[in-house]
């Protein structure tokens, strides 16, 4: 219980007054003081109570996508004795848009149950709820007793995805159940792969008569068995890959990016996997299906770009997280000094692909076209071409995606160039 | 309602002041009545000056109070003004916190405060009664003394070393 400033204030003139009263021997002065004197005494007399609540808090969904609205539903109820005067405040996180009731203030009775019922928006991010901040004062506003409800609870917005459709890629190393990835052997599929010598067994339909009418032999056709593959997603999330413009992030974009990617796969059957490398790495274990599209999202709704000594490069890049000769895609607007590690790991036998946001058109829109913008362009344009042609003669297949254009798009055009990439 | 009983204790704070010094310090009497009636319209201050405003009236009312004692007035006039300003500043801070609360609690408060101010104008009264009948000894004048301003001294520590609004 702490006494209040009005009782501080109170207090004070009533022993000013007895102070003035006992020097100057004034029994008047001293008469007076009894008015203030109550009013001092009276916190003393009826204590506040120490209240006992219990707060229960609702956010539904839990997982919710930008701009859609999440319904919070905040549940106290009094176990305790009569309060005469309680304020409540909830104490939001930071950032998150709320419309609604937040606070309670009046007489809260035992047993009493009241909700605070709203609704709360945010862009991608988690959000997490402490609890209630409460206080209960005598009428008279002489003292107080101050309190903090834990109530804790998250809220996760999703970060915005595009639906991408048939992208190739050919790791070495498929895994054992059926895909759509070409697994570079033969079985059943439905893509030619080659031809051998007829023996007894195979099927009479796969015989390929023009071959035996060369070769005087019965020649049957091979198909290429389809398969799911292990896919590792890393999004780079160092501050120096970072450019922010005018409220819009890059980083954003990447985000979004990888959320794609990791759906499109996940969707086509195969085990993905997402490093997030930054501040600090933090690996989404690979997994399939819908689950592990939930807990990628999860990840990416909480990823937040950092920095540390230890992963300023991409060499401390942990590749034993990822099945050896499987598909690596990595989405980062790229510095230079990545390209030593991409050619390591090529060279390790991953497939690798980048998806590499344009920063320089990303900033290139919030500057004032003029001479000097152009220049900076130039000079910095031709500083990435000639990091993504060294990744390029790698052999590690690059995309280059201006933000303000779907993923899809450039996406479909690095298709066209190569027909599958597989190439390297 | 406690709008109500708040307005007519800062009216009858500024007829108090008035009274108390309208004999011989009329600039006082004029200077206490306006400030009075200034605490009368506070609503429609903003809530930074009405903050300001209320327990500041309560300090210069009690200084108004003292110096009239000490001037030779009226006990009993000095008494209600006591009263009436702890009455006004306790409704005011009341109404900072429930601009407009539900009938109930205000009957509570009202009774409580009543209570309270009733007790505090009897056992004055009863003081002001007994006044020369009791000889303030040395002792427990200094005893008194020393333990009220060792409290003082603690409270105004306390207030600044936690200043929490409240």
């Amino acid at each position: 219980m702490n006494m209040t400033r009005a009782w501080s204030l109170v207090t004070s003139l009533c022993l000013i007054l007895l102070l003035a009263g006992l020097l100057l021997k004034n029994g008047i002065l001293l008469a007076v003081v009894l008015p203030y004197l109550l009013f001092s005494l009276i916190p003393f007399w009826r204590r506040t109570e120490e209240p006992h609540l219990i707060i229960e808090r609702r956010l539904e969904p839990q997982y919710l996508w930008g701009g859609q609205p999440c319904r919070m539903n905040l549940s106290i109820q009094n176990v305790g004795n009569d309060l005469e005067e309680v304020s409540l405040a909830d104490v939001l996180p930071a950032g998150l848009q709320v419309e609604g009731d937040l606070t309670y203030h009046g007489i809260f009775r035992a047993g009493q149950t009241e909700k605070l019922l709203s609704t709360g928006r945010g862009v991608r991010g988690k959000y997490e709820f402490s609890g209630v901040r409460m206080s209960t004062n005598d009428l008279l506003g002489m003292c107080r007793y101050e309190k903090f409800v834990p109530s804790p609870g998250t809220l996760a917005v999703l970060p915005a995805m595009e639906r991408l459709e048939r992208l190739k890629i050919s790791p070495r190393r498929t895994r054992v159940y059926t895909g759509v990835i070409r697994s570079r052997e033969s079985g059943a599929g439905v893509e030619f792969f080659g031809t051998r010598a007829y023996v007894p067994g195979d099927p009479l339909r796969h015989l390929n008569w023009k071959a035996g009418a060369r070769w005087d032999l019965l020649i049957t056709n091979l198909f290429e068995q389809e398969r799911v593959a292990d896919v590792g997603i890393i999004l780079d999330a160092r501050s120096a890959v970072e450019v922010r413009a005018d409220g819009e992030s890059l980083f954003e974009h990447s985000i979004q990016a990888a959320a794609s990617l990791a759906e499109y796969f996940l969707r086509e059957g195969n085990r993905v996997g997402l490093l997030i490398y930054g501040r600090m790495v933090e690996w989404t274990f690979p997994g399939y299906g819908k689950q592990q599209r939930a807990r990628i999202l999860a990840a990416l709704a909480k990823a937040e770009l950092g920095e540390h000594a230890v992963f300023k490069e991409l060499e401390h890049l942990p590749t034993r997280l990822f099945p050896s000769e499987s598909q690596i895609v990595l989405v980062s607007p790229l510095l230079r000094g990545d390209v030593p590690m991409l050619r390591y790991l090529h060279a390790l036998g991953y497939r690798v692909l980048v998806i590499s946001p344009d920063p320089i058109a990303f900033e290139k829109r919030f500057l004032p076209q003029d001479e000097c913008t152009a220049l900076a362009e130039r000079i910095a344009r031709m500083e990435r071409n000639a990091t993504l042609s060294k990744l390029r003669r790698a052999s590690v297949n690059v995309v280059e995606w201006d933000v303000t254009t779907p993923l899809r798009i450039p996406m479909k055009q690095a298709m066209v160039g190569e027909k599958r990439w597989s190439v390297g | 309602m406690v709008r109500w009983v708040k307005r007519l204790a800062a009216v009858c704070n500024g007829i108090l002041v008035f009274a108390l010094f309208y004999h011989g310090h009329t600039r006082v009497a004029i200077i206490g009545g306006l400030l009075n009636l200034a605490w009368v319209v506070d609503e429609w201050f903003p809530s930074d000056i009405r903050r300001f405003l209320g327990p500041w009236a309560l300090v210069i009312n009690t200084a108004f109070l003292a110096y009239g004692i000490l001037s030779g007035g009226p006990s009993v006039l000095a008494l209600f003004l006591a009263g009436s300003s702890l009455l006004a500043w306790n409704t005011g801070l009341f109404l900072e916190r429930w601009s407009d609360g539900p009938l109930t609690i205000q009957y509570q408060y009202l009774r409580r405060v009543g209570t309270l101010i009733a007790l505090g104008l009897l056992a004055g009264f009863s003081a002001v009664t007994l006044h020369g009948r009791f000889v303030l000894a040395f002792l427990p004048v200094f005893f008194l003394m020393l333990a009220a301003g060792f409290l003082w001294l603690r409270i105004i520590s306390k207030v600044l070393k936690n200043r929490n609004p409240g």
